[in-house]
């Protein structure tokens, strides 16, 4: 109940609706129940041979029914949009939601586990809500009226439907729980099935290739039975659920009849009475059944409902806080002081401090691990410093809007990400009026230009999900292309070329030297020689800066970036080395 | 920006009913056919348990409780009231035992279905696989063998089933009464044909949905994945603009669902009173006016009850069409998967080898992946065994194809591959694929452990084995520092690894499986660092000792140590050599050295 408390905003916004709907409800609800009456009343007119009576009370019964077919319409019309309606709400405010979390929070939770709240969960949630709103009202609303009409017409006959009926709730509530829990076991086998099949597809080559066709089948076949297996134990109760609701509600007629025949016959009881008390029978039998659904529903609502509050209230970690200056323009200096990060309880380095010039390179070197990528995200905000400070401008990059730091910055990620939309659109993605100047000139300078061809519609050609009709090459290129487009005071470069071979890395770092001359740039490759050439070099190192200089400074300090570069060299001197001699 | 997502299934709509495709289902049923047979007999007698409800209240009424000639029996209505429970009995266990049949056979035929999907989709060729998308292949095993299923489970139940309780409904009521009878089918049919609007629209509308609601998760996906990317260049208002108008469309799709559903519950229901209030006007006449003795009470009720329980089979089947559709649909598709031809069957007396020396020779090797585009064309070479060797070519030279040749993904248009002097197509693919091992280009990985990813499926590898080959490769250094070492769980295409412990792990793999060939297709390995580049170089070292060896090589370092190098030019064997004799030769091999791999060098 706490989580479907949250709801309440969300249905206050469409209170009128709401109320409009329940009345409009309770109108057809007034007309329905009183047919039966009808039809009572027309069939013991028929003691009275006058076909004026029975046409009085057959118009009656269409007339009601007219005016019931069409408070119905504009009740479900009105009530039954809100479930839709505070789905569409939601759904856009998780959305909006997630768009201010930072890339910590994307980092621990799974996009799996994110994708299966707003699908899932929110359909969930829209499910109660329709049923809770619609069903539950009128179940309430049938058996209120329904109720005092069936003690009227017949005390006994009443106490027969109250026993026999709620048969159908309880059945619903007690099997449905079983059955939920053996569909979840159906579920999870059939993600294993298409789990397997899928990786089986997609390697296939390594199934063929290690001659595995047999075992695979053998395996697939084991998780196919066993797929049927849990199927089928859930079909054998699946099965029971109408074939029960039949024989209550069946129950329930014979009973009404037999007890009832007996009353009519002693006169107690009109026959018409008797047609009318078995109408009511009908009529509430759904409500009755729908009773037990929305009981089953409650708690899976409220479950999907406390997991979307949990990304909901989820507090962005990384925001402008009220203490933002403003900064109208950014000239790009950067200043690291005794900074520090963890991630939980191991610090991934400290006291880091170092100053980039305005305009001035800088490279990042270090192992896998050492912090590069983490170091250079402090600089955006993608992620937070646990201690020491970021500046740029010399103002903490906490005070600056993040707006205003984040369009200063120009970011090539390791693992680049493309849009499944044109390349003209992802190179121009993070430009709020592309020029095609700036465009094609971007296109250049990332080398990307010479790829076109390739490309049956050039820049618009669509890229696919993620890129994949892009080499890693090409997907490199296009996200540095997108960065350079932007104009950025700051370009962080984070091995953004290691997919590009090193002939076009060596033209696109020619091209780039033009642009880098303006601005302040960050880069991290694996490789030395990428780099050699930056203004300054810092070497992170067993959670620290190791050592800080140029590369020539480096070099004469004979240190740990020295014996880095002479153990890169080793290959690669000696392939020159044999090259030479051979051409010598 | 606007998001392009190809997420529209190819539902086109055909025919109900296509004879070549029922006879090629009806294989896959026949096993079930007495169950078929016991199903369709309990789906045939159910309705006469379910419809002698209203009968009975017929026989009470003008018997016991409102006879005409004589006085009320209440005598006879404790009779009636145990026929009724009798019949209600009956019906329930008819019910289910229909029920649990139809479903069993539901699922052996999928069963069935899904292993021979499975089990043909192994035996094709790789070419297939280039060009189907797995996704698709993934819907064709579960949406379309669920809409076959739909096919025994609903859509006979409801043609059978629902068709006999109509003319039960029929029957009786033609007996019991031949007026009200006309009086109800002058109503049923109406409410069969407002169903049927009322499918077709709702089927166009719940295929908007689908449509709609798969574009907004995968845009939602796309963002939640590329968030950062988002963040970074500040496109969250953007993004919210695209994602507000998907989320509206798919609503506006939900909403028109909620309207139609709107429009023909109401109906419904109101079709209901109006053939109550018939009956009663045209039944009561007929007692008023003294028709006949058919018209009674009883009958009057009766026939408003059957009336009442002929509406909801008129509804089912009016779906049935749908069902039918999509069914023969699926079972095209399927059938088209099933039509795809295997690779060739092996020969059917093979040459078994059981352990081979290792001797590879190509004569006069052409081949194309389609015959009138050959991509290698009289290649000859001979391979002795220990030998390692190199291929090198520009891109498109042929050296990918050269591996899938000898591996016998695809077979050769003329000339012959020979192991150990054998004709490979005379030996079996599972023995080629056994002497010749390969490690492929993208390491891939299962999800499962790491010992399961090393020894696969092949129990006749022990975990002593798997730990050897982890050593042999140097991959055991990071194995060993993981928290459930061999066991350590390797999630969906290995993604809790780098670049460089996959190649390794797929490097034990092969190791494991000891072939006396190996080839190897040497990846130019990006974001590795140079320590684990180090170990990478000289697991490869190792893996070629003492082993007959073809490694296509992008590293100048493995290019070095093998023992002769071959190059290819355009499907052409045009030089081969050591290193050193090649440069000397100054011919393509030179060219290509300086074009490809002297430029990691002018960057030193």
């Amino acid at each position: 109940m706490q989580n479907l408390k949250y709801l309440g905003p969300y249905l206050k916004q469409h209170a009128s609706r709401i109320v409009a709907g329940l009345i409009l409800m309770a109108v057809s609800t007034g007309l329905s129940v009183i047919q039966p009456r009808f039809v009572g009343d027309a069939i013991n007119s028929l003691r009275h041979p006058s076909l004026g009576h029975l046409t009085f009370y057959v118009g009656l019964i269409l007339a009601a029914a007219i005016l019931q077919a069409l408070f119905s319409f504009l009740q479900r019309s009105a009530l039954n949009r809100v479930s839709r309606l505070i789905e569409y709400e939601l759904r856009n405010d998780c959305f909006t939601h997630l768009q201010s979390l930072e890339q910590r929070f994307y980092q621990e939770m799974h996009t799996g586990d994110l994708m299966a709240r707003l699908t899932n969960d929110l359909s969930a949630v829209r499910q109660f809500i329709g049923m809770g709103l619609t069903n539950m009202c009128m179940t309430f609303m049938m058996l209120v009226v329904v109720s005092v009409l069936m003690v009227t017409l017949s005390w006994k006959l009443a106490l027969i439907a109250f026993i026999v009926l709620p048969f159908t709730t309880v059945s619903v509530v007690v099997l449905g729980r079983v059955m939920q829990r053996r569909f979840r076991l159906v579920q999870d086998q059939f993600g294993r099935i298409s789990t397997q099949a899928q990786e089986n597809f997609s390697g296939i080559r390594v199934i063929k290739a290690f001659a595995q066709e047999d075992r695979e089948i053998a395996a697939f076949s084991k998780a196919n039975s066993e797929y049927v297996r849990l199927n089928l134990s859930y079909v054998r109760l699946s099965g029971l659920m109408w074939p029960i609701m039949r024989l209550v509600v069946g129950l329930a007629l014979a009973l009404v009849l037999f007890v009832g025949g007996l009353q009519v016959i002693n006169g107690s009881l009109s026959l018409g009475g008797l047609v009318q008390f078995t109408l009511y029978l009908g009529m509430l039998t759904w409500p009755m059944v729908s009773l037990g659904y929305t009981i089953n529903q409650y708690q899976q609502g409220a479950a999907s409902m406390g997991r979307i509050i949990e990304v909901l209230h989820r507090n962005p970690a990384i925001a402008d806080s009220g203490r933002t200056l403003p900064l109208e323009e950014v000239t790009g200096k950067i200043e690291f002081r005794n900074v520090g990060v963890r991630y939980d309880d191991r610090w991934v380095f400290r006291n880091v401090s170092f100053t980039v010039e305005p305009g001035s390179t800088t490279a990042i070197i270090g192992m896998t691990g050492a912090g590069k990528t983490t170091l250079m995200s402090l600089v955006p905000r993608i992620l937070e410093a646990d201690e020491g400070q970021v500046l740029v401008d010399g103002v903490d990059v906490r005070r600056i809007p993040l707006d205003t730091l984040r369009r200063a910055v120009g970011h090539v990620p390791q693992d680049n990400f493309l849009f499944s939309a044109t390349l003209r659109e992802n190179v121009s993605f993070g430009v709020d009026h592309p020029s095609d100047e700036a465009l094609w000139q971007a296109v250049e300078i990332s080398q990307l230009g010479r790829d076109l061809e390739q490309f049956s519609n050039g820049l618009d050609t669509v890229v696919g999900e993620r890129g994949v009709s892009l080499s890693g090459g090409q997907k490199q290129r296009t996200a540095l292309a997108r960065a350079i487009m932007r104009n950025p005071s700051i370009l962080i470069l984070d091995d953004a070329m290691s997919s590009v071979d090193t002939h076009t890395q060596a033209e696109i770092l020619r091209g780039l030297q033009g642009v880098m001359a303006h601005r302040t740039t960050l880069i991290t490759a694996m490789r030395i020689s990428t780099i050699k050439n930056a203004d300054q070099i810092v070497v992170l190192h067993d959670g620290g800066v190791a050592e800080i200089g140029s590369h020539q400074e480096l070099l004469n300090a004979d240190g740990l970036y020295a014996k880095m570069y002479r153990r890169e060299l080793l290959q690669q001197e000696l392939e020159v080395e044999e090259g030479e001699e051979v051409e010598a | 920006m606007r998001p392009h997502f190809d997420n529209d299934q190819d539902e086109v709509l055909g025919k109900a009913y296509d004879g070549r495709l029922v006879r090629r289902l009806v294989p896959f049923i026949t096993p079930y056919k007495r169950r078929l047979l016991l199903a369709t007999v309990l789906l045939l007698l159910s309705p006469a348990f379910d419809l002698a409800g209203p009968w009975l209240t017929k026989l009470a009424i003008d018997q016991d409780i409102y006879p005409v000639h004589h006085k009320p029996n209440p005598g006879g209505l404790g009779l009636i009231l145990v026929l009724y429970l009798l019949t209600l009995a009956g019906g329930f266990v008819l019910r289910y035992f229909q029920n649990w049949h139809i479903q069993h056979i539901g699922q052996h035929v999928m069963f069935d279905l899904r292993n021979r999907i499975f089990s043909h989709l192994q035996r094709l060729p790789l070419q297939f696989f280039d060009t189907h998308p797995v996704g698709s292949l993934i819907t064709r095993m579960t949406n379309d063998i669920d809409a076959l299923n739909d096919l025994l489970t609903e859509g006979l139940v409801s043609m059978i089933g629902d068709f006999a309780t109509l003319a039960g409904v029929i029957i009786i009521m033609l007996l019991m009464n031949w007026q009200l009878a006309l009086v109800a089918l002058a109503v049923l049919p109406v409410v069969g044909y407002v169903s049927r609007v009322f499918q077709r629209a709702m089927r166009v509308i719940y295929r908007s949905i689908r449509v709609r609601l798969s574009r907004v998760n995968a845009f939602l996906n796309e963002n939640i994945t590329g968030m950062v990317t988002v963040q970074l260049f500040n496109r969250e208002s953007t993004m919210f603009e695209q994602f507000d108008r998907l989320n509206s469309d798919y609503l506006g799709a939900n909403l028109r669902s909620v309207f139609a559903y709107s429009v023909f519950m109401p109906i419904v229901s109101f079709l209901g009173a109006v053939s109550t209030a018939l009956l009663i006007w045209v039944g009561g006449h007929g007692i008023i006016s003294h028709w006949g003795p058919a018209f009674t009470l009883g009958a009057l009720i009766a026939a408003s009850q059957y009336t009442d329980r002929a509406f909801q089979p008129i509804r089912d089947l009016a779906d049935t069409f749908n069902t039918l559709q999509a069914a023969m649909a699926s079972s095209e598709r399927l059938f088209g998967l099933l039509d795809q031809v295997q690779e060739p069957p092996d020969s059917a007396n093979p040459v078994v080898l059981d352990k081979v020396a290792g001797k590879i020779e190509f004569r006069n090797v052409k081949f194309g992946y389609k015959p009138e585009h050959p991509v290698l064309r009289d290649v000859s070479f001979t391979i002795q065994p220990g030998e390692s060797v190199a291929i090198v070519g520009a891109t498109g030279a042929g050296k990918t194809s050269l591996i899938s040749i000898l591996s016998r993904f695809y077979d050769i248009q003329e000339g012959q591959i020979l192991l150990d002097g054998v004709d490979i197509r005379e030996m079996r693919r599972a023995d080629v694929r056994k002497h010749i091992g390969a490690v492929l280009q993208d390491a891939v990985l299962f999800s499962g452990t790491i010992t399961g990813n090393i020894r696969l499926h092949n129990t006749d590898i022990s975990d002593a084995d798997v730990r050897r080959a982890a050593v042999f490769v140097n991959a055991d250094k990071f194995i060993e520092q993981l928290p459930d070492g061999y066991d350590h769980v390797v999630r969906e295409r290995g993604a809790n690894f780098s670049a460089g412990q996959r190649q390794l792990i797929s490097f034990a793999r092969a190791i494991a499986f000891d072939p006396e060939v190996l080839l190897v297709l040497d990846e130019a390995t990006s974001s590795v660092d140079t320590e684990t580049e180090a170990l990478i170089q000289e697991a490869l070292e190792r893996l070629m000792q003492n082993r007959t060896s073809i490694i296509i090589a992008h590293r100048l370092f493995t290019i070095r140590h093998v023992d002769r190098i071959l190059v290819l030019h355009k499907g052409r064997l045009v030089e081969e050599g050591t290193h050193e004799e090649l440069l000397n030769r100054r011919g393509y091999y030179h060219r290509l050295y300086q074009l490809q791999y002297q430029e990691q060098e002018a960057a030193v």
